[in-house]
C-alpha cells in the first residue's frame, strides 16, 4: 500500500501541490496575524475542485511550511509570525542583533526539518498505537502539563530576586488569562462590558505588543539598523552549524511529537517545554536569552515536531491535536475521508500518500530555508527609519486580523508599552507570555479535575500519568532552584 | 523617576490587584466556588504573596542599590511620537479605513524616524500597501478595517 501511495505521490501534480502548499505556508507563517489554521481553512473551499489527495497535499504543505515560517520574523524582527515561534524569538533576535541572523535562520530551518521529519516518521509507524495513549490524558494531566510548561519560569531566573519577579510575571500572565468567560459556568469575568473581551485577551495581539511593538519602540533610539555588531551575512553560506545543537534538536523532536499527540495541546507549549528542557540540560545555560543557537534548535524542533504528532489523534480518532489539525480534519471530512481504522485500510493509499508528503514538504522548506536564509537575513540591515513603520503597520494589521477587532490593536499597544516598563524594572516577559498562553489550559484542567474529584486535590496525585508528570516537573524545578541557592551561598561567602 | 521607585509602584499595584482578584471571587456563582473560583483565589493569594516577598527584598536592598533613573526611551521624542502616531492611526482605522489611514501613517512615521528621501518614502509606502492589497485582501480575503467616511 505504501508503494502505491508513493506512486500516487510522485506525480508532477502532487509534487507541485506540495511545493505550492509549503511555499505558501512559509509566507503565511512569516506574517504576524496570518496563521496556519486560517490558511488551511481558506484552502478547504479551493480543494473542492481538486482531487482529494491533491487538496490534502496542499493543506499538509501549508501546515509544515507555516510552522517553520513563523520563525523567520521572530528571529529577524522579534515579531513571532506564529505564537509557537515566541521561544525562538528569545534566542534568535539577540543573534540577529549580533549580526548573526543568518546563522540563526540556518539553525532554525535545520531544527524544523529534523523535528518535522521525526514526527512524520512516528506518525507513519505508530499512529494508532499512540492515539490510545493520548486518550488516557484527562483534565488533571492537562493541568499538570500546563504546570510543566510553567516550570520554565523558574529556569528563566538567575537569582532569588529575579526568581520572585519571574514568578510574579508568570502569575500576571495567568491573571490576564482569566479575563473573559468562565470555562465552567459561562459567567463573564473582568470584561468591563467590552464585548471583544468576552473570549478573553487574545494572546496573539498581546504577543505582538510585547515582542514586536515594544521592540520597535525601543529601536526608535537606534540610528542605523537592528544589527549592533558587525554583520556576518556574507560568511553564512560557508559557516557550519554550531557544535552541540544535535542534542537539543533530538530532544525538541521527541518532546514536540509527544505534546503534539495530546489533543488540544499546541506547538507553542511544545516549543516552550523543549526550550526549557534544553536550557536545563545545556552546558552553557548562562548564554540562554543572549542568543544561544541551542535554544532555537530545541524550540523549532519542538514546534515542528508537533505537526506529525498532532495528526496522530486526528487521523486515527478524529480528535484534532490542535487548531490547524482541526481545520485539516474539516478538509478530510469534506472529501469523505472519515478518520478511523478505514483511513488506514480502505483509504490507505490516500492517507499514506498524505503522510509521506509531509517528508517531501520538510525537504522543500529545508532547501528553501537554506537557500533563502542569507536573503531573509538582509531584512535586519534595513534602516530603522523605514523598517519600524512597516513592522508597526504589520503588527497593527496582525493584531486586528485575528478577530477583526480594533480593541485587539489597543491591547497590543498597551502590552507593548507595559512590556517596556516591566522589562526595564526586571520583570520577565517570557514568563508573562508563558502564563498567558498556558492560563486557559491550566484553569480548565484545574477546574474540571476538581469537579471530577469532588473538590479533592487527591485527583492530581492518584493517577499513574499524573505521578509521572509530577516527577518530570520536579526534575525540571529542582536543578534551577539548587543553582540559585548555590549562587546565593557563593555570593554571601565572598561578601 | 528612579528604577527603584518604579519597582515599588508596580509592586504596590500588583498587591492591590491581588487583593481585588481574591475578593472578586465572592461574586462567582456557587456552582464554581470549588473549581474556577478556587483557581482565581489561588492566583490572588500567590500574586499577593510574591509581591510582598519582592517588597521585602526591595526594602532589604535599601540604600545599597544605586539610584538609577528609569529611562524608558533613548530618544524620548521619537519614542513617544511613534507611540502617539500608533494610537492615532489605530483610532482612525474605523473612520478613515485601512488604506487611507496607513497611507498617512507610514510616511509620517518614516519622517519622524529620520527618513528624508521622498522617493524612498513614497515607494516603500506604495509597495507595502500594494503587497497588503494583493496578499491579504485579494488572495487570502482577510478582512481589513473598513472606514465609515469612505
Amino acid at each position: 500500500m505504501i508503494l502505491q501511495a508513493l506512486h500516487e505521490l510522485l506525480t508532477p501534480v502532487s509534487l507541485l501541490a506540495i511545493f505550492i502548499g509549503t511555499t505558501s505556508g512559509i509566507i503565511v507563517g512569516g506574517m504576524p496575524g496570518l496563521t496556519a489554521t486560517m490558511a488551511v481553512a481558506l484552502l478547504i473551499p479551493v480543494t473542492f475542485a481538486l482531487q482529494p489527495l491533491t487538496g490534502l497535499l496542499l493543506m499538509g504543505g501549508v501546515y509544515c511550511g507555516a510552522m517553520y515560517g513563523g520563525s523567520i520574523p521572530a528571529i529577524l524582527l522579534r515579531t513571532p509570525g506564529t505564537p509557537a515561534a515566541v521561544a525562538t524569538a528569545l534566542e534568535g533576535y539577540p543573534l540577529t542583533q549580533q549580526g548573526r541572523g543568518g546563522l540563526a535562520l540556518k539553525v532554525s530551518v535545520v531544527a524544523s526539518f529534523a523535528g518535522g521529519m521525526f514526527s512524520a516518521f512516528i506518525l507513519l509507524l505508530t499512529a494508532p498505537l499512540l492515539a490510545t495513549f493520548a486518550l488516557k490524558f484527562g483534565p488533571p494531566e492537562y493541568f499538570l502539563l500546563a504546570l510543566l510548561g510553567l516550570a520554565g519560569i523558574v529556569s528563566m531566573a538567575e537569582d532569588e530576586s529575579r526568581l520572585v519577579k519571574a514568578l510574579i510575571s508568570g502569575l500576571l500572565g495567568l491573571v490576564m488569562a482569566v479575563v473573559g468567560t468562565d470555562p465552567i459556568s459561562g459567567m463573564l469575568r473582568y470584561t468591563m462590558g467590552i464585548t471583544d473581551l468576552y473570549d478573553g485577551i487574545a494572546f496573539m495581539p498581546a504577543l505582538i505588543g510585547m515582542f514586536s511593538i515594544s521592540q520597535m519602540l525601543e529601536l526608535t533610539g537606534e540610528a542605523g539598523g537592528i544589527v549592533t555588531g558587525e554583520p556576518q551575512l556574507d560568511r553564512l553560506k560557508r559557516e557550519p552549524l554550531p557544535p552541540g545543537i544535535g542534542k537539543p534538536i533530538a530532544l525538541g523532536s521527541i518532546v514536540g511529537t509527544i505534546i503534539g499527540i495530546l489533543p488540544g495541546e499546541g506547538a507553542t507549549i511544545a516549543a516552550f517545554v523543549s526550550y526549557n528542557i534544553a536550557r536545563r540540560r545545556s552546558k552553557k545555560p548562562e548564554l540562554f536569552g543572549k542568543g544561544n543557537p541551542e535554544g532555537i534548535a530545541a524550540a523549532e524542533a519542538g514546534n515542528n515536531g508537533c505537526v506529525g504528532g498532532s495528526l496522530v489523534p486526528t487521523l486515527t480518532l478524529g480528535i484534532p491535536g490542535n487548531s490547524v489539525a482541526a481545520a485539516l480534519l474539516g478538509g478530510l471530512l469534506i472529501h469523505g475521508l472519515i478518520p478511523g481504522p478505514e483511513l488506514f485500510t480502505r483509504y490507505g493509499v490516500t492517507t499514506y500518500a498524505f503522510i509521506l508528503s509531509l517528508f517531501i514538504a520538510n525537504v522543500i522548506f529545508l532547501l528553501l530555508g537554506l537557500f533563502m536564509a542569507p536573503y531573509f537575513a538582509r531584512i535586519s540591515l534595513t534602516p530603522t527609519a523605514l523598517l519600524i513603520p512597516v513592522v508597526c503597520l504589520f503588527s497593527v494589521l496582525g493584531s486586528y486580523a485575528m478577530n477583526n477587532s480594533i480593541v485587539d490593536i489597543f491591547i497590543a499597544l498597551i502590552c507593548g508599552l507595559a512590556a517596556i516598563v516591566l522589562q526595564k524594572t526586571g520583570f520577565s516577559l517570557g514568563a508573562l507570555i508563558l502564563g498567558l498562553i498556558l492560563g486557559p489550559i491550566a484553569e480548565t484542567g484545574f477546574a474540571q479535575a476538581l469537579i471530577m474529584g469532588h473538590g479533592s486535590y487527591a485527583i492530581f496525585f492518584n493517577r499513574p500519568q499524573a505521578v509521572i508528570l509530577w516527577l518530570i516537573i520536579l526534575l525540571l524545578l529542582v536543578p534551577p532552584l539548587v543553582q540559585i541557592y548555590q549562587r546565593r551561598r557563593r555570593r554571601s561567602d565572598t561578601a | 523617576m528612579t528604577r527603584r521607585q518604579a519597582e515599588l509602584l508596580l509592586l504596590c499595584g500588583f498587591l492591590i490587584l491581588a487583593v481585588l482578584l481574591y475578593r472578586s471571587t465572592a461574586a462567582y456563582p456557587p456552582t464554581v466556588q470549588n473549581s474556577t473560583a478556587r483557581y482565581v483565589r489561588f492566583l490572588g493569594l500567590a500574586l499577593g504573596f510574591f509581591s510582598l516577598l519582592e517588597l521585602g527584598l526591595w526594602f532589604r536592598k535599601g540604600a545599597a542599590v544605586k539610584a538609577e533613573k528609569l529611562a524608558v526611551a533613548a530618544v524620548p521624542g521619537r519614542f513617544w511620537g511613534l507611540f502617539i502616531l500608533l494610537v492615532v492611526y489605530s483610532a482612525s482605522l474605523t473612520r478613515a479605513g485601512f488604506y487611507l489611514a496607513s497611507a498617512v501613517f507610514l510616511p509620517l512615521a518614516m519622517l519622524l524616524l529620520g527618513a528624508r528621501k521622498p522617493l524612498t518614502i513614497v515607494l516603500t509606502t506604495g509597495g507595502v500597501l500594494l503587497f497588503i492589497y494583493l496578499v491579504f485582501a485579494r488572495l487570502l480575503a482577510v478582512p481589513l478595517p473598513a472606514g465609515t467616511l469612505f
